[in-house]
């Protein structure tokens, strides 16, 4: 029994990693290898295809948005008259 | 292949300054659809685009640090300086409120009735939930301190844990409050005693959350093993404002819940 304990605790060990959880490991070297690539892309754009599609979202939404806010200031510069 | 010969960093052109503007723009016109043309459209554009930009902006100083390494001693100095400065903004933006406080409590009106608290409001017992909040607060500044001990030595357990225990204080806090506002006797609209108290309470309670975040953020990057024992200024901005949001409560509770009742 305590020979079966031993075993079980050699396993234990051997299966905990540095990390302290198991989702947890170091992938910041993976990263800094990405991030210093010297292919010229901006840091905002580096990251890969979803940087782009979200800079592409905030663009449309801002740009858009001023848009909008234009009109409706000119809307309500020039009161409609009433009948 | 051209590389400088300086230890500063000269940032790749980004479009967040920009989009971070513009955001500000809708915002504000947001809010003048909503309050005077009952559209809420451009207020909701603001906010996204607000979001938008603070998560890829921060996003990018987070790449250019940990993982292309451009933040050496002396760039990390201009940041403290930076933080530094933005704190003391917001001790000033604080300053204004409390000035009000005391303009309108050291010399109460006639239509007060001449004395503080004015008539007909009954202020928090400041030994119940107040108290409790000080308490929460002052818990949340060891263990943040804590958090930064563990940093230091390199305890990842340890600072993770202490980390935290620090945001669900912020978040005890929140909910202390929000349940303090929900059940309080009075208003902002009862005379200007409601208007400095739930101005200046509000205000810090918004400054609690943003800390709150701010502090879960550098979990998240704890957790991602983004911090060494020698470089987390980041944590470090984190602390400094969470003591600064501190600070103000203390403020709060001498001044308004206890001198103020």
């Amino acid at each position: 029994m305590l020979r079966s304990l031993l075993v079980l605790r050699q396993i234990a060990q051997r299966t905990i990693s540095t990390a302290s959880r198991r989702h947890f490991e170091n992938k910041v070297p993976e990263k800094q290898k990405l991030f210093q690539e010297d292919n010229g892309i901006p840091v905002h754009l580096k990251g890969g295809v979803g940087d782009a599609l979200l800079y592409k979202a905030t663009m449309i939404l801002t740009v858009g948005g001023t848009a909008y806010a234009i009109y409706q200031l000119a809307m309500a510069s020039f009161p409609k008259k009433q009948a | 292949m051209t590389h400088q010969t300086h230890a500063y960093h000269m940032v790749n052109p980004s479009p967040w300054p920009l989009t971070g503007a513009l955001s500000a723009l809708l915002m504000t016109s947001g809010l003048t659809m909503w309050f005077h043309f009952n559209s809420n459209i451009l207020l909701t554009l603001g906010l996204m685009t607000n979001s938008l930009t603070m998560y890829q902006w921060w996003r990018d100083v987070v790449r250019e640090s940990t993982f292309q390494g451009h933040h050496t001693i002396i760039v990390q100095t201009g940041l403290r300086y930076g933080m530094i400065l933005f704190i003391m903004s917001e001790v000033f933006f604080f300053a204004g409120f409390f000035w009000a406080f005391y303009h309108s409590s050291l010399a109460p009106t006639p239509s007060l009735g001449g004395y503080w608290p004015p008539a007909g409001i009954n202020p928090l017992n400041p030994m119940e939930v107040p108290l409790l909040n000080t308490l929460v607060l002052l818990a949340s500044g060891v263990s943040i301190t804590w958090t930064h001990h563990s940093l230091m030595e390199g305890n990842r357990k340890h600072s993770l844990q202490a980390l935290l225990i620090t945001i669900f204080l912020g978040i005890y806090f929140t909910l202390l409050q929000a349940s303090e506002y929900l059940e309080a006797p009075f208003t902002i609209s009862d005379s200007i005693y409601g208007s400095t108290f739930f101005v200046a309470t509000g205000f810090h309670g918004l400054h609690v959350m943003i800390g709150t975040t701010f502090l879960t953020i550098c979990l998240l990057r704890q957790l991602k093993f983004h911090f060494t024992s020698k470089h987390h200024f980041g944590f470090e901005a984190a602390a400094w404002y969470w003591h600064f949001v501190d600070v103000v409560w203390l403020f709060l509770y001498i001044s308004i819940y206890w001198w103020g009742s």
